[in-house]
């Protein structure tokens, strides 16, 4: 890097360089306002600072608010007040860097499929349109779809999936129920009456909000499905306050983050960098672990509902993906497995990694083409 | 005053908490310091088990003064926080008054009066005449709905109650929230507190807090249960053990008078340390490679 790092020593005083590190910090993603630079300021006065390592955790209080701040916290700490060089270092930034650096090229791969081709099948679409190709659209299975109708199907999707998730919004509201007495208002109102409650007045029941958790499979026998299942779920995840993403293949990665921003395809481009070993085996077995392991307690509760896409073609050993299944059973109000392979007509679940999963799961479902993704509209409506 | 004396430094606060049973390290101590002086809540996150909760209980004695809890759970509302109103008490309010020449007005005002207030922890907490420590516990269980009307105690220290006004805080509370990390809380709440992420204790601290609730059981012994304790939260657990679990085992395993930790007594006693059937199995299965490790 040219870019020379700030550091507390090219300031007049104290303040300035505090004032310098807020700047720092914010710009390294620490939300930062003022009232925390007041606070900081404040913890001067009471000679915080003349201890460094209390002052780091002073300042770490108040300038945090994640677990996940605090090993950053450290470091830039550590470079602009330059205390102890290099032994704060948390280990696991460090293991984190190295992960996302490797491999970046396999998702490039089918990414890239579709980018080269963009401009061609513009040309193309555009001479193709009608009723029945919609229909029919609805009805194709996305392993066997071409190059030409890629582009469109995409964009029917979009608009599908947009309307779907309105809809569920809509369902939502209207299926507000009777509460219980409201006996605030009820007393209010019988005022008039000489306290004798006449009406009685309902609380108004909040539907609850359901969270959906997704579990995409995005190995090598998942690819030319993945691919629209990632903007089906980026489809869900902009319409559903609560959506919980990841991606697995032989590691699992949380993808709820990335999926946050607005435009697909820069998602799509953050996806590519993370993603290891995409188009590679599948150990869904292990990935559900690591899921149970390191998320489940988080993300899963009784209002969950999961959603595992995948083809069940599983690499790893069998009973660990059926107790794994188990275990997220528990937690949650609904299991759903989605395999696009159960599209075709001759298919029979008798591959090892589905045969241990069937027991655990509430549906089955196929999940090939647009018009199976939105029957999912059903599940997610039963709350 | 006494008060005066501990918080006036970190060194003193830490003294003070560990004459009271409990071990602060000096980053804890260096944020309860600044709460004291910022007056400022406190958010605590950490795995169950790791004290969070104790700190607020610890805080209110080292203050002397009382500790007001509010356990949150899925669906907690105003009416069970902050008040209620005493329904039975206004509907015979309103039938003694059924004669008597007041206004209507003048009887809805009654009846919304001090009097027929319940209060609940939130109103207690900020009514007192002494500052209390306001403990909320795991708030990730409360509904978001709840955190955002936590917002306006925790910034202004006061409540809306619509039919009589606002109420401030004539003392301050002393706020220490925890959240076990079940859901993501929000920003909003966040940046009212300073944060604090609890982890386990290390070996030597662990020991320290041990030997200071149960100074009549042995050193070694004492260093044994640690380790192990340590080396259970290194295989992958369901429920990993929290100190809670160790200051039971400890006593468990002195109830059953043994002097050593030998596999029979990690054995007999191993439902103390782990709470999970699933736990226990995997234990009970590598145990000999974890006794022999140590």
């Amino acid at each position: 890097m040219v870019e020379q790092l700030p550091h507390a020593s090219y300031y007049a005083d104290l303040e300035e360089a505090l004032l310098g590190f807020a700047r720092y910090a914010r710009l390294q993603g620490i939300k930062v306002g003022i009232q925390e630079v007041q606070e900081s300021l404040q913890s001067v006065e009471w000679e915080l600072h003349q201890h460094p390592i209390i002052f780091r955790y002073a300042l770490r209080s108040i300038f945090c608010s994640d677990k996940e701040q605090l090993a950053l916290f450290d470091q830039i700490f550590e470079i602009f007040w330059g205390v102890e060089k290099g032994k704060f270092k948390a280990k696991e930034e460090e293991e984190q860097n190295k992960n996302r650096t490797q491999k970046i090229s396999a998702s490039r791969v089918w990414m890239g499929k579709n980018e080269a081709r963009e401009d061609q099948e513009r040309d193309d679409s555009e001479n193709v349109s009608g009723a029945n190709t919609v229909e029919r659209l609805r009805q194709t299975d996305f392993g066997s779809i071409s190059g030409i109708e890629a582009e469109m199907l995409e964009e029917l999707a979009m608009k599908l999936w947009q309307q779907m998730s309105k809809r569920i919004k809509k369902r939502f509201k209207q299926a507000e129920n009777k509460g219980r007495v409201d006996i605030r208002s009820t007393i209010r109102h019988s005022l008039p009456t000489g306290g004798e409650p006449i009406n009685l007045y309902r609380k108004k029941v909040v539907p609850r909000k359901q969270k959906l958790v997704i579990l995409l499979d995005v190995s090598g026998s998942m690819d030319t499905y993945s691919f629209f299942l990632l903007r089906f779920i980026w489809a869900l995840k902009s319409h559903f306050s609560k959506v919980d993403a990841y991606i697995f293949s032989t590691n699992l990665v949380r993808i709820t983050d990335i999926l946050e921003t607005k435009h697909l395809d820069h998602a799509l481009e953050i996806l590519a960098q993370y993603a290891e070993e995409w188009s590679s085996g599948t150990k869904i077995g292990e990935c559900l672990k690591a899921f149970n392991h390191r998320f489940a307690r988080e993300a899963l509760s009784g209002r969950s509902t999961v959603i595992v896409l995948s083809d069940g073609l599983d690499t790893g050993e069998s009973g660990l993906l059926a107790s794994e299944l188990s275990k997220i059973r528990l937690r949650t109000r609904k299991l759903i497995w989605l395999n696009p392979l159960k599209g075709a007509t001759v298919y029979q679940p008798i591959q090892q990694g589905i045969v241990t999963a069937l027991p655990f799961l509430d549906t089955f479902q196929s999940g090939h083409s647009l018009n199976s993704l939105l029957e999912l509209e059903n599940y997610l409506l039963e709350v | 005053m006494e008060r005066t004396d501990w918080t006036q430094d970190t060194q003193a606060l830490a003294e003070k908490f560990e004459s009271l049973t409990y071990i602060l390290d000096e980053e804890l101590a260096t944020i309860l310091f600044l709460m004291m002086k910022l007056q400022k809540p406190l958010l605590l996150e950490g795995y169950p088990g790791v004290g969070k909760t104790e700190v607020a209980n610890v805080l209110a004695e080292a203050l002397g003064t009382e500790l007001i809890r509010l356990q949150c759970y899925e669906g907690l509302d105003v009416h069970s926080a902050v008040y209620e109103w005493n329904y039975q008490k206004q509907l015979l309010s309103i039938k003694i008054q059924e004669k008597g020449d007041r206004t209507e007005a003048e009887k809805e005002a009654h009846i919304f009066g001090e009097d027929f207030l319940l209060s609940r922890p939130l109103l207690k907490a900020i009514t007192s005449s002494k500052s209390p420590v306001l403990l909320i516990d795991e708030i990730d269980r409360a509904d978001e709905e709840f955190e955002a009307f936590l917002l306006e105690l925790l910034s202004a220290f006061q409540i809306s109650i619509p039919e009589m006004g606002t109420v401030k805080a004539q003392n301050k509370p002393w706020v220490i929230l925890t959240s076990n990390r079940t859901r993501e809380l929000g920003d909003a709440l966040k940046r009212r507190c300073l944060y604090h992420w609890v982890e386990f204790p290390d070996f030597e601290k662990e020991v320290k807090i041990v030997q200071k609730h149960m100074p009549e059981v042995g050193y070694s012994l004492v260093e044994q249960l640690v380790q192990t304790v340590h080396a259970f939260r290194k295989e992958k657990l369901e429920k990993a053990p929290g100190i809670a679990e160790t200051l039971d085992w400890t006593r468990a395993v002195t109830t059953l008078g043994y002097e050593k930790l030998s596999e029979e007594a990690i054995r007999q006693s191993l439902g103390c340390v782990l709470k999970s059937a699933q736990d226990i199995d995997k234990i009970r299965h590598d145990l000999k490679s974890i006794v022999h490790s140590m």
